[in-house]
């Protein structure tokens, strides 16, 4: 089974960015059970976030285990958010996540988007 | 309109992005900019939903958050979107055969990608983006329209002393332009440049359409009231109520908007609001009617929801108070070293020490505050922790005097990174000057003041102990300002609620607070005599109402106003978390009676039993939490008030947490105070 992640920037510099993963060309971390994304503004991460400085080098991880989302906050200095009910919910830990839900790492939106 | 090319669009757009320290175009930007084209096409239609320009710049700033002066690229580049939102607006005049695109399409353009936060801000604030992409294709702004000359005539109840503004004039007449003649019934309570009518339209055939409640303030206050009122308060409205049925009245050329409530099945003669029931009719079945027509008919979706709700008091009791500092504001200093620094977030008990050593003329520095609101007339910026009407984020506000707002420029929402001011006052002196202003026969330095033979607590020293205690109390949907101005009342005794503007999640008991506040301070004081004697007498009998022995003299008037207090505690014992435990309720009342010493719309007498009543509720506050005997007492300690488990006997809880150490030598006050209100109430009625 090819695992696939489209995620779109949703405000910034790069705003409106899609960016396309895939477990097949090596995206990611696979551990045969659980397919794991990273996000962080150091140049190895999957979600590469180079252009706000809120952002930490490792900021955040986005997992899918029997193609269900979460999104886990990694200590992260300015926190992982989401959005709930238009106030921004601090994520603490790792919690589970809708596509098209919007999620803040540092000052950056981003959202999951649905595989056509 | 035309003249606008796309051109002066991208200046402006820039303009924003280098303000907002963004260094990027995007789509936010853009929009920013058609909204900033007065009398343009975005603006046009944007009034129609009754939004004004600034409210939704404002609210697409907050989204967007200013960015910071450290740039990691070049230029000021276009972000991927914006590039697409110029490509489809580009196509649309292409359409049209024309070779540049002008407002109309960029705007269509905007909403035809419909991803960006330009639309997401509109959606939250309940535009309906269909209707908008329709509108912004076929819309042709109407020449100027002249608002009709709407006759305004005043009924026979209107205080003929009081004017209406010139200005509030204007919104009103707009507000009914669809009526050739109204009728101005009367002035309910407003404070400010608030303004709240009861106006009853009339039609061109002279027929009278129903009464319906207008209230006319500060654009800002008026869509936050709306943005409120969709969010919070339209799905938990009993049948009978207050509703906002049209948008609001906000024209582009006035600061202030109008919006009306409809009163649903009001029986057409016109309502009246609380206090004036209570001058003009007296308060004789008014705490039935409070039982029955607001607590059991609104009870439900409100007070009664019971989440349980843990919470340090000051994150739900804070902002009530005087700003805890205001500042003047110091320009490009450095500040010398070792000065006291405020930095979001931090340890309360550690900014509390730093603050409590401030005095005037001490420099600030203030880091990553939040803007609660730009007071453009008093160059005047207010701060608190965060933004938003919840509780905890109005604490610890902060004002700063002194900005020219030509130069800078905030948005409410805003964090700003970094302040620097001297300090001007503390929330201490401005308590100290409001109790000085009651003219105090005693010395306000003292710890204990004594009313009768009875001592109570001095407000003003012991307040800061209240807000760092702990409550486990219920949360609810509450009102926020629930004072008598705020419920009209019928000719058949129906109640409505109006004036969302503070509507919100929090401690279920502090509506009731602020009810028996305003009861106290505004109805109960109604035509005695104005001094210390008076305050002192009516506390001694609000002593014997908390302990549930008021006594029984129908002939005494003030008795008889007193058995409205006594219907609101009926109401708060059924909304009481833990059964027949007080303290929460109490601690409520201490902080809203010590607030309303700060009303000036309140009468001397009024505040001065607000005083003394804020003493006394400090001191019932105290009784039942307490580490048991032989411990050392700790006033943080969480978990002195921790919900007993079931299997506690109830009188337990009371045992456990009376307070040995904290009770005044000589006090009288026996347990007794804390049986369940009332006394002849089964105790599991709940």
């Amino acid at each position: 089974m090819n695992l696939r992640l489209n995620v779109t920037i949703m405000s910034g510099v790069e705003d409106g960015q899609h960016l396309d993963y895939s477990a097949d060309n090596g995206d990611g971390q696979f551990d045969g059970d659980k397919w794991t994304i990273s996000i962080g503004r150091r140049e190895d991460r999957d979600i590469w976030l180079r252009h706000d400085i809120y952002v930490s080098r490792q900021h955040a991880y986005l997992h899918c285990q029997n193609d269900l989302w979460s999104l886990e906050d990694c200590d992260s200095t300015n926190g992982t958010f989401i959005e709930d009910n238009n106030k921004d919910e601090a994520v603490a830990g790792t919690i589970a996540i809708m596509p098209g839900i919007l999620f803040r790492v540092g000052r950056t939106w981003l959202r999951i988007d649905p595989l056509e | 309109m035309s003249a606008i090319t796309l051109r002066d669009i991208l200046i402006n757009a820039r303009q924003e992005t280098v303000q907002m320290r963004h260094f990027y175009l995007g789509v936010e930007h853009l929009f920013i900019a058609l909204l900033q084209i007065q009398g343009g096409l975005t603006t046009s239609i944007l009034q129609e939903y009754g939004l004004t320009p600034e409210y939704v710049i404002e609210a697409i700033r907050r989204k967007a958050n200013r960015g910071s002066a450290q740039r990691l690229w070049v230029g000021i580049p276009y972000t991927p979107r914006a590039e697409l939102v110029l490509d489809i607006a580009k196509e649309f005049a292409l359409e049209e055969k024309r070779e540049e695109p002008s407002e109309r399409d960029l705007l269509s353009a905007i909403i035809a990608e419909s991803d960006n936060l330009p639309t997401r801000v509109l959606m939250a604030l309940g535009v309906d983006l269909g209707r908008l992409a329709q509108a912004a294709r076929t819309y042709t702004p109407a020449t100027e329209a002249q608002p009709p000359d709407i006759a305004v005539i005043f009924g026979p109840d209107f205080d003929r002393n009081e004017t209406i503004e010139r200005e509030h004039l204007f919104i009103l007449r707009r507000m009914f332009a669809a009526y050739p003649r109204i009728r101005v019934e009367r002035r309910l309570t407003g404070f400010r440049k608030a303004l709240i009518l009861v106006v009853t339209p009339i039609q061109a055939d002279e027929r009278e359409a129903a009464s319906v409640v207008a209230k006319i303030d500060f654009t800002d206050n008026i869509l936050d009231e709306v943005q409120r009122y969709e969010t919070h308060i339209k799905s938990a409205l009993p049948l009978q109520a207050a509703r906002l049925e049209d948008p609001p009245t906000a024209p582009e050329s006035s600061e202030l908007a109008g919006i009306k409530y409809t009163l649903v099945a009001s029986s057409g003669s016109t309502p009246l609001d609380l206090r004036l029931r209570v001058q003009t009719v007296g308060v004789d079945d008014l705490g039935m009617l409070l039982k029955r027509e607001l607590y059991e008919r609104f009870g439900k979706n409100w007070w009664q929801q019971n989440r349980l709700f843990r919470f340090q008091v000051w994150t739900e009791y804070d902002w009530l108070l005087p700003p805890i500092l205001t500042l003047d504001l110091m320009e490009d200093t450095e500040p010398p070293p070792n000065v006291c620094v405020l930095r979001i977030p931090f340890n309360r008990a550690r900014v509390k020490d730093r603050l409590g050593r401030l005095q005037t003329g001490d420099t600030v520095v203030l880091e990553n505050f939040a803007v609660q609101r730009v007071d453009q007339s008093a160059n005047l910026l207010k701060l608190a922790i965060g933004y938003g009407g919840e509780a905890d984020k109005r604490a610890y506000q902060i004002d700063v005097r002194g900005f020219d707002f030509t130069k800078t420029s905030f948005y409410r929402g805003e964090i700003v990174d970094r302040l620097i001011g001297r300090v001007w006052k503390t929330r201490a002196d401005a308590l100290l000057e409001a109790a000085r202003d009651l003219e105090p026969d005693f010395d306000l330095r003292n710890k204990w003041l004594l009313v009768g033979r009875e001592r109570i607590l001095n407000p003003l020293l012991a307040y800061e102990d209240l807000l760092d205690r702990h409550i486990s109390g219920s949360q609810s949907k509450i009102h926020g300002d629930l004072h008598l101005g705020n419920v009209l009342i019928g000719p058949s005794g129906s109640m409505w609620l109006i004036d969302f503007g503070h509507t919100r999640d929090g401690h279920a008991l502090f509506d009731w607070a602020t009810f028996e506040v305003s009861l106290l301070g505004d109805a109960v004081i109604l035509g005695l005599e104005d001094s210390w004697k008076t305050a002192r007498e009516i506390l001694q009998l609000m002593m014997a109402l908390n302990a549930q022995a008021l006594p029984n003299q129908p002939d005494n008037p003030l008795i008889k106003v007193l058995q409205t207090v006594v219907a609101i505690r009926e109401i708060v014992h059924d909304c009481l978390t833990i059964p027949d435990q007080w303290e929460e309720y109490y601690i409520s009342l201490a902080l809203c009676a010590l607030r309303a010493i700060m009303w000036k719309t309140m009468s001397r007498g009024g505040r001065r039993l607000m005083f003394l009543l804020a003493g006394l509720m400090a001191l019932e506050a105290r009784k039942p939490t307490s580490a048991p005997d032989g411990l050392t007492p700790s006033p943080d300690e969480p978990d002195a008030t921790a919900i007993p488990s079931a299997s506690t006997p109830r009188t337990d809880v009371f045992h456990n947490s009376t307070p040995a150490e904290h009770l005044p030598k000589g006090s009288s006050k026996s347990q007794q105070r804390q049986k369940s209100w009332p006394p002849d109430l089964p105790s599991d009625e709940k």
